[in-house]
């Protein structure tokens, strides 16, 4: 550029432009010191801003399925552990059976109070197959009344899915259907029951036997339903631990996103501190003399 | 052989010149900071002989001393013209980044506060419910979430229509300003083209009209061209505003009623003048970045908002329609809207939390629909698209005023060399006729001597 003539109002109005535009740099520096960001608002950096509302947003998403796989895994403990009592008490209803299968040892007075026993657990039983976990029953699926089973051992429950969705489109059923463990009504696991404390009483060692062996096949249904939960327990276990460190990486990467990285920015306000000081003590220099001060 | 005396008249004319130049530079110098000043500079001529020769008599002198031939003011019309359209666009562009820049602060993302963060609670709290659809803590999370969501929308959208309102007052003022300015250059027009014709110095008059035509440049980017008699003629979107001495108004033809509302038509502007009105469009400066901001880009960002209220609201209730709330009956509305005007009027339909239709199949505890919910749609992508062309049009825009400013700034400069007051430059003319005057007057005393000489000093032979 070729300068021609210089005026004084020249030398004043670029000096405070200078000086702006150093102070500009100065508070643009300080506010992302101050906010810890670098993204204040759209307009700082639209494409970053776009990256960083969809890094949330997926965050969020993140954070709701590990809480959503929480839930889900407290559905399945109460199952699992209810699970564990049923296979206990049908062992012993069927450890009883065999008992009274025992004719030759064991008297119609003792075969009685056997049968008083397999009552006892049946009601039992049935006070398992309706457990609840946050006042639902867990084998009753979708239904809205407080038991999956009523006394004479039919399903009252409305078989659905209880789901959880534990990550982008993975949805867990965290239910068991009661039907599947303990049957219904005559084919129920408490008909069955029925079944060997009638033949006990009865002294029926036919009956017994077929009662058994129904048992038997009913601790398998039960033992291998309880496999199943174990799978899916395991399953949204991993799926609560992924999305976690899922959240941790979009934390990482939001931060890297948003955030002002301290020492760049402390060099920078630095700079700009020393570059608006210059600033300041040219305008000092150049707006003082003036041939005014050099005629006598 | 020239007149006895006529050396003093020649001392005479230096010093009433050098008068003369000693104002000019003390003028310029008191005036160094005023705006628009443009520094004079005195053009000295000699008086010599005679241009026609005479057929009896010649000239034998050697020069009969200096005249003032004019004061002439430094201006070059062709750059005033580039700084005027220079400004012109940088205060289009100043005005619409001042507005845009308060809207970009109160858009807020990312943050922990703006509508994306509502929308994400709002699709937790969906999650949530289908963890526990009996809960009646779960359904009123629900409501909640969607009330602060409505909530967040409905603050944009004030930022925006605030913004609007805004503007509609400042163009009263802008159109109001114009018509006054025009009307101001006219009558300057008039006196300076009477009193230059009485032989009076114009050049104030002339810093006026200049300052003028600059501001009638940032107001609505109107072009100033000069006519042969000297008189500025000003248009305004090809629209002549001012024509010699009669000046026009600039007038709101539709939109914006006297009182600065809206009238609901869209914005118009036209100039009235003696021959009628016409409408005119394209303005630049202020007034164009008034009136594009008001049919364009607010509304622009506004319609953004409605869509996104809309889609929001459409597949919420589309999926919750296919649900059954807790009394078993299937799902009603979960938001409303009036579809005239969806951002401003969105609004949560359900208020008793046991409508909320959390449940695939009725009459039970499902959670199902409540998950498909937190599914529903992808309103995020829209909104992230509205705040991502807001951003890039503002940082744009940014840039741009940036380099209009330097560009500006340039042209200023160049305007300041020729037309600013170096004070350094005055002091030496300053000084220049100060030494001159003090030599005419040293022609004065030696012309006086030597008369001195001649009358008293001679034929004194014998006395």
């Amino acid at each position: 550029m070729t300068i021609g003539r210089v005026t004084q109002r020249m030398l004043a109005q670029n000096s405070l432009g200078s000086v702006q535009s150093g102070l500009g740099r100065l508070a643009k520096v300080q506010e992302q010191l101050t906010t810890g960001r670098v993204l204040n608002r759209p307009s700082d950096s639209p494409t970053a801003t776009t990256a960083a509302m969809r890094i949330r947003s997926e965050r969020a998403a993140q954070e709701q399925y590990a809480r959503n796989a929480q839930d889900g895994l407290g559905w399945l403990t109460q199952i699992d552990s209810t699970l564990g009592s049923v296979t206990d008490t049908v062992r012993r209803a069927r450890e009883v059976g065999l008992q009274g299968n025992n004719t030759g040892s064991v008297g119609q007075v003792a075969r009685d109070a056997l049968a008083t026993e397999v009552d006892g657990l049946r009601a039992d039983l049935v006070s398992q197959a309706n457990s609840t976990y946050l006042d639902r029953p867990v084998f009753g699926g979708i239904t809205s009344g407080s038991k999956a089973y009523d006394d004479a051992g039919n399903f009252v429950g409305v078989v659905g899915n209880v789901n959880r969705r534990v990550g982008d489109g993975v949805v867990v059923k965290v239910d068991v259907d009661g039907n599947t463990v303990f049957g219904d009504g005559a084919t129920s696991v408490f008909a069955e029951l029925d079944g060997l404390s009638a033949a006990l009483r009865s002294g029926n060692t036919t009956a017994i036997g077929a009662s058994l062996d129904a048992l038997a096949a009913r601790l398998d249904t039960v033992t291998s339903a309880r496999t199943a939960v174990g799978a899916t327990q395991n399953r949204v276990e991993r799926a609560a631990q992924s999305a976690t460190d899922a959240k941790a990486a979009l934390d990482g990467d939001l931060s890297n996103v948003e955030n002002a990285d301290l020492a760049a920015t402390t060099v920078e306000l630095q700079l700009a501190e020393v570059s608006y000081q210059a600033s300041l003590a040219a305008t000092s220099r150049v707006l003082q003399p003036s041939l005014v001060d050099f005629l006598r | 052989m020239s007149g006895t005396f006529s050396s003093i008249n020649t001392a005479l004319s230096a010093i009433r010149y050098n008068q003369v130049a000693l104002d000019l530079a003390s003028n310029n110098i008191a005036n160094a900071n005023t705006d628009g000043y443009v520094r004079r500079r005195l053009v000295a001529g000699s008086v010599g002989g005679p241009t026609t020769p005479a057929m009896w008599s010649k000239y034998d002198g050697h020069g009969d001393g200096v005249r003032v031939v004019a004061s002439q003011r430094m201006v070059d019309v062709l750059l005033d013209g580039r700084v005027r359209r220079e400004h012109g666009t940088l205060s289009y562009l100043q005005t619409t980044q001042t507005v845009l820049k308060r809207l970009d602060d109160a858009i807020a993302e990312p943050s922990d506060n703006g509508v994306a963060a509502a929308l994400q609670e709002f699709r937790s709290s969906w999650h949530d419910l289908a963890n526990n659809p009996g809960g009646d803590a779960a359904r009123q999370q629900v409501l909640g979430r969607a009330a602060t969501l409505v909530q967040a929308i409905h603050s944009q959208l004030s930022n925006v229509t605030g913004e609007e309102a805004d503007q509609r007052v400042h163009m009263l003022s802008l159109v109001s300003d114009v018509s006054s300015a025009a009307g101001d250059l006219a009558a300057l027009n008039q006196t300076i083209l009477s009193s230059k014709a009485n032989g009076n110095d114009v050049a104030d008059l002339e810093d006026q009209r200049d300052q003028l035509a600059l501001r009638l440049s940032e107001l609505a980017g109107a072009v100033t061209t000069v006519r042969p008699d000297g008189m500025y003629d000003v248009t305004v979107g090809g629209q002549s505003l001012v024509s010699g001495n009669t000046a026009s108004s600039l007038t709101i033809a539709s939109g914006i009623t006297a009182t600065g509302d809206s009238d609901g038509t869209p914005l118009t502007l036209a100039v009235t003048g003696p021959s009628g009105t016409t409408p005119v469009t394209g303005l630049g400066g202020e007034v164009g970045a008034v009136s594009d901001l008001l049919t364009t880009v607010l509304p622009g960002y506004r319609a953004g908002l409605d869509a996104v209220a809309k889609d929001l609201a459409d597949t919420v209730n589309a999926q919750h329609a296919a649900g059954y709330d807790a009394s078993g009956a299937a799902g009603g509305d979960f938001f409303s809207y009036d579809p005239a005007d969806p951002a401003a009027s969105l609004a949560v339909a359900i208020t008793d939390t046991s409508k909320i239709a959390a449940a695939s199949v009725a009459g039970t505890v499902d959670g199902n629909n409540a998950d498909a919910l937190s599914q529903t749609g992808n309103v995020e992508s829209a909104y992230q698209r509205l705040v991502n062309s807001f951003g890039v049009e503002v940082s744009t825009l940014n840039s741009r005023t940036t380099n209009q400013q330097a560009l500006a700034g340039s042209v200023d400069e160049s305007r300041e060399q020729q037309a600013g007051v170096n004070l350094d430059e005055e002091t030496v003319n300053l000084m220049t006729a100060q030494r001159a005057y003090q030599a005419a007057a040293r022609v004065m005393s030696t012309i006086d001597e030597v008369l001195d000489t001649l009358i008293n000093r001679t034929g004194l032979v014998g006395r």
